[in-house]
């Protein structure tokens, strides 16, 4: 009995042990692998690992400054911008018969209808998620929330029936972690996904509640609220393709209405017919949708297109809809009536090339053959050569009717347009072509001619000659393009003001592959020979308009407006300029860097690019099925830096004790000659271990005592972290921004900005600029440096679902909202990083897709969209791509990462890639080389836990070639001279050394550690003395 | 058999939980996402030297050296705890990139057999614990 009871006792320490050593091991290893995760850890817990400890601080240790003295103040201006932008950026497309704004009185009888009225799209499924705040100095608001405020009254019975069947109208979505959940707002397609419109039918609203149809005769002002979600890794597929096959409901795009979204216009058309009323549909969307049947509605009385307007922005339009604003935006797309129909549109979707290879992100690939010609720059031109009678502009081909090509019957607004309550005159009183300058300037006089105050927007376009040249060398022109917008303030009935318009000349420039150059190849801006157009009008059609006119066209020539040519200027060129633009501003010679981009380039003759000289005989087909050469596959394996003995490594310094730290060069210039004495103070290890891991904070670096500089994603403000992550609540701090500990405005989270399209809708470079001020001021109070908030790249086609992140179509509008932006957040410190560098436009397998396209294209459309944030705002930060550049590795790309962005455009700053993940692609041996200063990885800071995410990554490879040596020193001066120009040497002087710190959960592991290494001695000894007692 | 206890089918059980869940791993790590990140050989290691050492334990009981086999859970706990952190470790990026910026059917597909190692990883050390506090034969030395 008692031997059995030793036996028993025996299993149970047994067992006891077993657990406890279990559980040792599970704390012992869970403390190693907290090193390779302690970034995201400290993210996640809001703890820190090391800070930097400053003697003698003082209040000039500060250089940056921010113009709020609270949190409170700095949540009011937020929230403030946050409503002015939809104010500004709300763009009325109709409004007949005066129907906005509303009445005081008709504002105490508003219906809701359409479920997005009450659950509309605020932000990105993924990527700008609306973040919701509560509890503090600015909680964001719903529709509903935001007209209650302004003093609206809402229908109650039709508000009670959407709330009873929300059930009906939910969406899955796929949160952060892969669960899933309900929403009731419309969620964006996954990348293989298919719309589901959720709208409900009216006949299951009669059968819940058949009063609600009679409740709107004292509710008679109908506002139906269509919605299309957005998201980073969704997307929209053109056609039916793209539309739910389990539902019939006569939708012909995702981006078109389906027959429930009919029935809920048309129950409110009925209405109005009974009761008198008006019938406003809002369109809450990033991505422009087809809206033909909606303008050609007689019942629909205004078409409000209102973005995603974050957490404030439906303040601004409740203000627009009672008149509190005048609205002023105008379109950043064309908004065509079958989007699938153009020429970009043949070429989006998921094309597998035949030979596909996952281990090196081989996956697919987009041909842009359309060349140039993505939103109003086909749909303008090609109306344009119908009027003029050339190019076989008139064929079906591209026709959405499958009759002969009419613009009317393509589009149903135009890129720019957009309405007032007010009327505006503009006069284009004088132009000038400066070359040496490099700049344009125009003279334009808006004179308020209505009768309530409201803000106009100029918009300067350049039509510029095609030529035999350019038929002859497939240079192609748009008709019109837009040069440079500005927006005036608030001007009262019959006020008038002057702006002045500074545009880059060489933005209507074009790029000839062919053309020699001044770097002895071939690759040149040209200006051609001829007569430049230069108009202004509100949009790209009244600018086409314009310009026909003044060359002589009429509507008899099939115009649909006669045009203005008084409001044309015109400049003659009298030989081709092969000159002006042959060098950057920096002085950089140009030259073709992007010849592989195009697909012939490696398989001569396979794709056609579309050309106005012959629009049906070009028109894109689609390419697909293609199958990669060997040659081909030899790059697209991303293996294309060879590190070997080359060189003088001597040459090269590293670990000097110069007795430098960074905060001795804050503010330096980056031709102070102390960079290079700072950077010999690195080790390798130093230089190799922060180019590999980069992601979510920049770390610290002892041997020249940088400080963790934290990242942020946007672009709807910096969301990543709360206001008081990072916030600096030590009372004893020589830090002006000290917060207290209980400000209840910690908590807030700013995603809350609307999305850039409706930034891009307001055609205002001060909004813009705003944006970056207030950006700014936030970074100072959080201590949140580097923002990846300025997304740069376009809408190409409107089915990519992550366009809420991108402003416009258009380059131009992009390029100068997004340097206004960058270069006011500059000011405070704070690196506002233009993303994804370059040809993002899909999120189609979007690590690893080959993007092909003319060097033409790529210069004009994608480049130039970026360009200006670089050389005028002068970024201190770019995010890089996941595509292909061409077939190359989107970090791995010289021409496109060394040659012109650092040579060209002389870009100085940090570069990371975007969240690559795989060893391969992330190509850290060539991306480096390429300029880019860090992955996204994060992991310990050891050279072997670096060496085993990449095997060629160790001290005696890169030791041995003098060439990659000289790469890591340049990449850490570019990621250095960008930090030490950012606020987040705020605090620091000479005296700041770094210090790690033990965090509660390192305390706690090695609390757990000891007890449970305690309790499995315990247990062993337990263990043994029961073994003694059996024997 | 019959002389067989609890203790005996929860190991066995354990082994092949730990068998699944490193089958599952190598599966994983041959999938087109995860291909590229290797296998790590101080997992399988640790796994398979557990298993083996199971395997050892409980047919090997009634040998005369029992009483050193005795403590072979306590080793095989430690060895499989030590491979289910590893395993977290090497695939918790991957997942966090899958999860969020590279969610398609195809990524999802092939986080699956990652997710489903890990299930079978963290099985088998919960069953080797409790199999520890059973005896392995009934008339167990």
């Amino acid at each position: 009995m008692e031997e059995k009871k030793n036996k028993t006792k025996r299993r149970l320490w047994r067992g006891l042990t077993t657990t406890t050593a279990s559980l040792l091991a599970l704390s012992l290893s869970a403390s190693m692998v907290i090193d390779t995760f302690r970034t995201d850890i400290d993210k996640f817990l809001g703890t820190q690992s090391s800070q930097m400890i400053t003697e003698s601080q003082s209040e000039g240790d500060y250089v940056f400054q921010s113009d709020y003295s609270s949190t409170t103040e700095l949540l009011d201006a937020i929230e403030d911008l946050g409503e002015r932008m939809n104010e500004e950026g709300s763009v009325l497309l109709k409004n007949e018969n005066h129907a906005l704004p509303l009445t005081e009185e008709e504002t105490q009888k508003v219906s809701l209808l359409g479920f997005s009225s009450y659950y509309p799209v605020q932000g990105g499924d993924f990527g700008s998620t609306l973040s919701v705040n509560t509890g503090t100095d600015a909680d964001t608001v719903d529709f509903v929330q935001a007209l209650a405020a302004k003093g609206y009254s809402i229908n109650p019975t039709v508000q009670n029936l959407y709330e009873n069947l929300k059930g009906e109208y939910e969406s899955l979505l796929t949160s952060l972690w892969g669960t899933s959940e309900n929403v009731n707002r419309i969620t964006a397609p996954a990348i293989d996904g298919t719309f589901s419109s959720r709208e409900l039918s009216t006949d299951t609203m009669d059968s819940t509640d058949s009063t609600w149809r009679d409740s709107m005769n004292d509710y008679n002002v109908m506002i139906v609220t269509l919605a299309r979600a957005a998201g980073e890794n969704k997307n929209y597929m053109p056609g039916e393709a793209g539309v739910d096959p389990e539902q019939n409901l006569n939708q012909s795009d995702p981006l078109g209405l389906s027959d429930t979204e009919r029935q809920i216009i048309n129950a409110a058309v009925d209405a109005k017919a009974e009761n008198g009323g008006k019938v406003i549909v809002l369109l809450n969307n990033a991505s422009a949708m087809e809206i033909e049947e909606i303008k050609d509605n007689t019942g629909v009385d205004a078409i409000l297109e209102i973005g995603l307007p974050g957490g404030y922005g439906f303040y601004g339009v409740a203000d627009v809809l009672s008149g509190e604003a005048n609205p002023s935006g105008h379109l950043s797309d064309t908004y065509a009536v079958d989007n699938s129909a153009s020429p970009a549109a043949q070429n989006y979707g998921n094309y597998s090339w035949t030979n596909p290879d996952s281990a090196y992100s081989i996956n697919s690939e987009v041909v842009y053959a359309e060349s140039i010609y993505a939103g109003y720059k086909y749909y303008e031109t090609r109306y344009a050569d119908v009027v003029m009678g050339q190019g076989n502009a008139d064929d079906a081909v591209g026709s959405s009717t499958g009759g002969a090509w009419s613009y009317d019957e393509e589009v149903s607004y135009p890129f720019g347009y957009g309405l007032s309550y007010t009327t505006f005159s503009q006069t284009l009183d004088s132009l000038e072509v400066n070359l040496e300058d490099r700049t344009v300037t125009a003279q334009v006089t808006v004179t308020n001619t209505g009768d309530v105050a409201g803000k106009d927007v100029v918009q300067l376009y350049v039509s510029v000659p095609y030529t035999d040249y350019d038929r002859a060398n497939l240079v192609e022109k748009s008709e019109v393009q837009l040069l440079d917008y500005g927006k005036t303030e608030e001007l009262q009935p019959g006020e008038s003001v002057t702006l002045t318009l500074t545009a880059d000349a060489q933005d209507m420039a074009s790029w000839d592959s062919t053309c020699a150059n001044e770097a002895g190849t071939t690759g040149n801006y040209i200006l051609d020979a001829g007569d430049y157009y230069f108009t202004i009008g509100n949009g790209s059609h009244e600018a086409v308009n314009n310009v026909l006119a003044a060359k002589g066209y009429t509507e008899a020539d099939g115009m649909t407006d006669a045009g203005n040519s008084a409001n044309v200027q015109t400049w003659t060129l009298n030989a081709m300029d092969t000159a002006s633009f042959a060098y950057t501003v920096n002085g950089t010679a140009v030259e073709n860097q992007l010849a592989d981009m195009d697909l012939n380039y490696y398989m001569p003759g396979t794709v056609t690019y579309l050309t106005r000289a012959d629009w049906s005989g070009t028109w894109p087909k689609t390419y697909e099925n293609l199958t990669a050469t060997d040659e081909m596959l030899d790059i697209m394996d991303n293996d294309t830096y060879e590190i070997t003995a080359q060189g003088d490594t001597d040459a090269i310094t590293w670990g000097a004790d110069n007795g430098l730290t960074l905060s001795e060069l804050k503010g330096a210039d980056y031709d102070d000659e102390q960079w290079d004495e700072l950077m010999d103070q690195l080790n390798l290890e130093d230089a190799m271990i922060r180019t590999g891991f980069g992601g979510t904070s920049t770390k610290a670096i002892e041997s020249i005592s940088s400080p963790e500089v934290i990242q942020n994603d946007g672009p709807n403000g910096i969301n990543s972290y709360t206001l008081g992550q990072y916030a600096n609540t030590d009372e004893n701090s020589s830090d002006p921004y000290v917060v207290s500990e209980d400000d209840p405005n910690l908590n807030y989270k700013f995603g809350t900005m609307c999305n850039e399209t409706v930034i891009g809708q307001t055609f205002s470079k001060e909004l813009a600029a705003e944006y970056g001020r207030v950006i700014g001021n936030y970074s100072i109070w959080s201590n949140l440096t580097i923002f990846w908030g300025a997304g740069t790249n376009l809408h190409r086609t409107p089915y990519n679902a992550r366009n809420h992140e991108y402003y416009s179509e258009d380059p131009v509008l992009t390029a100068y909202q997004a340097a206004s932006y960058i270069a006011a957040g500059k000011e405070y410190g704070v690196i506002i990083a233009p993303k994804h560098y370059a040809f993002n436009d899909t999120e189609i397998n979007r690590s690893g897709i080959a993007t092909f396209m003319t060097e033409q294209t790529a210069r004009e459309n994608g480049l130039r969209g970026i360009q200006a944030a670089v050389e005028d705002a002068e970024t201190l930060g770019v995010m890089t791509t996941y595509n292909r550049i061409g077939i190359t590795a989107g970090n791995a790309h010289y021409g496109l990462l060394m040659n012109i962005l650092r040579g060209e455009w002389g870009f100085k700053g940090l570069m990371s890639e975007d969240f690559i993940q795989d060893a391969n692609y992330s190509v850290l041996k060539e991306a480096v080389h390429c300029g880019v200063t860090m992955t996204c990885n994060t992991g310990d800071s050891t050279m072997e836990a670096i060496s085993a995410k990449w095997d060629y990554w160790t001290t005696d490879n890169v030791s041995q070639d003098a060439v990659l040596m000289q790469d890591l020193k340049n990449v850490m001066k570019w990621q250095y001279y960008a930090i030490a120009n950012s606020n987040a040497m705020d605090g620091l002087n000479e005296t700041s050394k770094i210090v790690e710190v033990r965090t509660w959960y390192d305390n706690a592991l090695t609390a757990a550690q000891v007890v449970f290494a305690v309790l499995t001695i315990a247990g062993i000894v337990m263990y043994i003395r029961n073994m003694k007692k059996e024997k | 058999m019959k002389n067989k206890s609890a203790g005996f089918y929860m190991m066995i059980l354990t082994a092949v939980l730990a068998v699944i869940g490193v089958v599952f791993y190598l599966i994983n790590c041959n999938t087109s996402y995860f291909s590229n990140l290797g296998v790590n050989t101080g997992l399988v290691a640790c796994m398979v030297i557990a298993v083996i050492l199971e395997l050892v334990y409980v047919f090997g009981y009634k040998a005369p050296v029992s009483r050193v086999l005795d403590l072979i859970p306590v080793v095989c706990g430690v060895l499989m705890m030590v491979a289910f952190v590893l395993f977290i470790s090497v695939r918790a990026n991957s997942i966090a990139s899958i999860l969020t910026f590279e969610n398609n059917a195809q990524t999802m597909s092939d986080l699956m057999s990652a997710i489903v190692g890990m299930v079978f990883c963290l099985l088998a050390v919960i069953f080797n614990i409790v199999a520890s506090f059973f005896k392995v034969v009934k008339d167990e030395k």
